[in-house]
């Protein structure tokens, strides 16, 4: 109960955010490559800026969503040490509520007859 | 090239960087330079001018959107940390709260008299191009002649760099047709005058052209505080008439609030309308000289060049009228601005209140840096633990600016409160040295030196914190209490170098106050020489236009007598044009009742000035009525009358100057070059009349029966003067109903009053020495205790190696004792080298008075004894072996 209180204090998350833990919801991902999945996600609909992915990155792991990973990065063409960052198991309850509150939202609107069709069936 | 772009947009990521907090940046800077590399490697594969365009605008609006939240968390965690600590150590914080906030109480409070008085331009229009011509007679000693009507005349048509020249006196009228006569503060002035000052009439009309006049209907204009206290700020107020030296009055308009200079008057009228000003004796003389005149600037002159042309003109006139400018005199003109004129007594005591505020601040200031480096010493290990935990030297030092300036803000709310309780005294203190006091509040200006002098507090003993720490941070967690001990020694270096400052600082001030207050203590002690115990004074204005001549006048004033010696209670009365102690002649000085004359059979030296001397009007009783000694000859009598050869009662301060080896008794003197000649009959004692702090001047006292002149009357009672003024007040309406009584003071008020500014000063600065010596010795009392408690095991050591607890607690008590001495020193040569600050304020105390410095020295020394002493018996009582064990 008290664990549900915690998750949905972080309610609604804002669109930049989602998409960051959605993007790490199939494991962990370094900066850019966060970046790069979400704009190919989202048809370069959401496109992250280094600030504010950083700074979502930064209030994220303050508030224990996210967490560097223990993988040190091979050394890659640029001689730049990369960081990656893990969907923590509360940051994943925090995207899968955040993804039923959407859905709920989703349902009324559909009651409503806000919508046509599911576009994917 | 490609190469060079790459580095100059990296610069350009790394510059736009800065604008995030440092610790976000230690964190994420090489990590988001990597994704904006990728980002624009990725736009120049696909080629688009645009893109790149696009990913700038994007990466620069991101970092601005983010920055303030980072700075915003940063600061709130912080702040909260900050509060935490503070609560932790309430006592800390409240001791160095309430020292901060005193010494920018003091400062706040001193700043808004400088701020209003000597900075803040006057609240006229163009107020820099304000001068006040000035006619002087060097050679005699005037600095500030009055001007006739020709004089005036004169300047106003051949100066060649004033866009207008006004002039000024003020006379007490009596006004009828609003209740009981009431006597009004006039100025009397230039129909242009305010149009020169540039002040718009709050109703109606200021004066024009057509009000001056000869013959013109009279009109009167208001000021705000009378037209509000005296007619309710009636708004049907034009129009209505009064009646003012026999003749009909009508207002014209009421004046706007703004500071009257360079006197407050009830009401202003034009110069045509003042009997005085328009009678054929001023007109028609060209010494009959009362005037003040101001000026303004044309465009483009200096001061200087108006100066000039005055001295030009003054130079022509000398040409013309040699018998009115003999060359012994010295007749000259000068200019100077109008601010100068109006602060000109205020200036130096205030800046050096300034200064002795700034003192204390800086005294207040080495004190909390004290306290603050002892707490560093209890927080190093805090800070030590916490940086090993992760947080960044930066977030450090930053979190330990957020302290000091949390407290600092404190500190200056409660300065502020302070100054804001203490403003009414200061505006009261501030009247006693320039008109300009009533501007005095705490404005914007005043807020932000505020806010300015708790940022710079919060600087320095921050900026203490942090290098104290910075030296710190590293060696103490590892090197354990070995480090401890070496920042321990480095710290108590720095504190004694503090304490040091706080003694120097204090013997300085201390000095700056012993020094005023001892002049204080030797006015209050100077024989004025009168007996003003039981003595009233009240000024008695007849209707002037009734006693049209000298004889009616006379007789009015010799029937006021009479009336008033039949008066029970009343053991003698006088008549005098003025008295000892008189507020007016205080303020206006010795010049203002001066004048030049002639000594029978002595001829002049080529360029030798003409004898100078003040003089009165007096009646015969005066010098009973007062107690001024009779030393020679004989005092003014009822014979000398009118009709009866012209005498002179001289004082000796006049006969030392004029006959120094000589008798002065049957000698004659003329006021007018020869015309008439009075014989001197007697030589009383020197009366302090202008002041405690100002030696007796020269002083010629003639019979009110030969010069009739505007009177105060002079009354010694039976009883307590002040019982008395009802019944003398009806004494003078039964001769004439007509006249108004005011300025009733008893001699002794008169003489208290005449020290009020002195007094204040000195209180001021007692005060705040006061202050400096009670935080000093808390200083040394503080950094003694903490030496002692971090020097517990070596003391130990020494008391088991032998050493009596005797010799202990001299050793403490000597440590602080030479910190003390050492300050001492410090403080005695600055104390000599800003003894010219201080020496316009003092009265027959030199600077560098030998028996205030001892006095000072030996009390602070005292002080610090004292405050050294219980840290000293504490180390004293140390038992050897719990010390030796504790570690």
């Amino acid at each position: 109960m008290n664990k549900k209180r915690e998750t949905e204090s972080f309610l609604p998350l804002t669109p930049a955010m989602f998409h960051i833990l959605l993007a790490l919801a199939d494991g962990e991902k370094h900066g850019y490559a966060i970046l790069k999945e979400v704009a190919r996600r989202t048809e370069d609909k959401v496109r992250l800026s280094a600030g504010t992915l950083y700074g979502n990155l930064a209030r994220l792991e303050s508030a224990g969503l996210i967490a560097e990973s223990g993988k040190r990065p091979e050394v890659v063409l640029d001689d730049e040490r990369r960081r990656y960052y893990l969907l923590t198991a509360f940051g994943r309850d925090v995207a899968v509520a955040e993804a039923e509150r959407m859905e709920e939202a989703l349902v009324q609107a559909r009651v409503k007859k806000l919508f046509r069709k599911p576009k994917l069936a | 090239m490609e190469k060079q772009s790459q580095t100059l947009s990296q610069r350009m990521f790394r510059a736009l960087m800065r604008v995030l907090p440092f610790d976000f940046r230690t964190n994420y800077e090489g990590e988001m330079e990597g994704v904006f590399r990728e980002q624009q490697r990725e736009v120049k594969e696909r080629g688009g001018a645009l893109d790149a365009l696009r990913l700038w605008r994007e990466t620069i609006a991101g970092i601005f959107t983010m920055a303030p939240r980072e700075h915003w968390q940063i600061l709130q965690d912080d702040c909260r940390y900050a509060l935490r600590m503070m609560r932790r150590n309430v006592w800390f914080t409240a001791i160095a709260v309430a020292t901060l906030g005193l010494g920018i109480g003091a400062n706040t409070a001193i700043f808004s008299v400088v701020h209003a008085v000597l900075l803040r331009p006057l609240p006229y229009t163009q107020a820099q191009q304000l001068i006040q011509v000035r006619q002087t007679e060097k050679k005699v000693g005037v600095d500030d002649l009055s001007f006739s009507v020709q004089e005036i005349a004169d300047y106003r048509k051949q100066n060649r760099t004033l866009a207008g020249l006004v002039e000024y006196h003020s006379m007490s009228f009596t006004l009828f047709g609003h209740g009981e006569p009431e006597r009004v503060r006039t100025g009397v002035v230039s129909a242009n005058y305010f149009e020169l000052f540039g002040v718009q009439p709050l109703l109606g009309r200021t004066l024009v052209a057509e009000d001056e006049k000869p013959g013109a209907p009279a009109v009167l204009l208001l000021s705000y505080e009378y037209w509000k206290n005296n007619f309710g700020a009636d708004a049907d107020i034009v129009g209505k008439t009064f009646e003012m030296n026999d003749k009909v009055h009508t207002v014209v308009g009421v004046l706007p609030p703004v500071p009257q200079y360079p006197d407050e008057n009830d009401v202003y009228m034009a110069t045509s309308a003042c009997p005085f000003r328009s009678s054929p004796m001023h007109t028609e003389n060209r010494d009959m000289r009362m005037m003040e005149v101001f000026g303004r600037l044309k465009p483009g002159v200096t001061v200087a060049q108006a100066g000039a042309d005055m001295a030009t003109i003054a130079a022509g006139l000398r040409a013309a009228y040699p018998k009115y400018y003999p060359g012994n005199v010295g007749y000259a003109a000068e200019a100077s601005p109008l601010k100068e004129e109006l602060t000109r007594t205020a200036r130096p005591t205030l800046l050096l209140l300034l200064g002795a505020a700034a003192f204390v601040l800086l005294i207040a200031c080495a004190n909390v840096a004290n306290l603050t480096l002892s707490r560093m010493a209890r927080r190093e290990r805090e800070l030590a633990v916490r940086s090993a935990l992760g947080a960044g030297r930066s977030r450090l030092l930053r979190q330990l600016f957020t302290e000091s300036f949390l407290m600092a803000m404190a500190s200056g709310l409660l300065g502020l409160l302070l100054a804001y309780g203490s403003l009414e005294l200061l505006v009261d203190f501030a009247g006693r040295l320039t008109p300009r006091a009533r501007e005095i509040h705490l404005d914007a200006g005043v807020l932000l030196f505020t806010l300015g002098v708790a940022l710079g507090t919060s600087l320095i003993f921050g900026t203490l914190s942090a290098v104290f720490s910075r030296a710190n941070l590293t060696s103490s967690l590892k090197e354990g209490s070995a480090g401890a001990a070496g920042s321990g020694r480095r710290q108590s270096r720095v504190s004694s170098v503090l304490i040091v400052g706080q003694v120097a600082f204090s013997f300085m001030l201390l000095i700056g106050a012993g020094l005023v207050v001892r002049s204080l203590i030797k006015m209050q002690h100077t024989d004025a020489g009168i007996v003003p115990q039981r003595v009233l004074a009240m000024r008695t204005t007849f209707n002037w236009s009734k006693y049209t001549d000298d004889a009616a006048s006379k007789v009015v004033l010799q029937k006021l007598l009479e009336r008033v010696k039949a008066e029970p209670g009343v053991v003698s009365a006088a008549v005098s044009s003025r008295y000892p102690f008189e507020p007016e002649a205080i303020s206006d000085g010795p010049e203002a009742v001066s004048f030049t004359f002639a000594i029978d059979g002595r001829a002049l030296e080529p360029g030798e000035a003409l004898p100078v001397s003040t003089y009165a009007a007096v009646s015969p009783d005066y010098f009973a009525a007062l107690g001024i000694p009779l030393k020679a000859g004989r005092l003014l009598a009822e014979t000398d009358r009118e009709k009866a050869p012209l005498v002179a009662v001289i004082n000796e301060a006049a006969k030392r100057k004029y006959w120094p080896n000589e008798e002065a008794l049957g000698k004659r003197m003329s006021p007018d070059g020869g015309q008439h000649w009075g014989t001197i009959v007697g030589v009383v004692g020197d009366v302090r009349e202008f002041g405690l702090n100002h030696a007796p001047v020269p002083e010629f006292y003639v019979p009110q029966a030969q010069n009739a002149q505007p009177a105060t009357l002079i009354v010694r009672t039976v009883a307590e003067p002040r019982s008395m003024a009802r019944a003398l007040t009806r004494a003078v309406h039964d001769v004439d109903p007509q006249t108004a009584v005011t300025h009733v003071l008893t001699l002794e008020q008169a003489r208290y009053e005449s020290l009020a500014s002195p007094r204040v000063t000195a209180s001021l600065l007692g005060i705040f020495a006061g202050l400096a010596l009670v935080i000093a010795t808390a200083g040394i009392g503080g950094i003694m205790a903490l030496m002692v408690s971090q020097r517990v095991r070596e003391i130990g050591i020494r008391m088991s190696l032998g050493a009596a607890p005797a010799r202990i607690l001299q050793m403490v008590l000597s440590r602080g004792l030479l910190l003390c001495g050492l300050g001492i020193a410090l403080g005695m040569v600055g104390a000599v080298a800003l003894r010219d600050l201080v020496k316009s304020l003092l009265f027959e105390v030199p600077a560098t008075d030998a028996l205030t410095f001892a006095g000072v020295g030996l009390t602070l020394l005292a002080a610090a004894a004292l405050a050294s002493y219980l840290p000293a018996r504490r180390a004293a009582g140390i038992d050897p072996n719990e010390a030796l064990r504790a570690e």
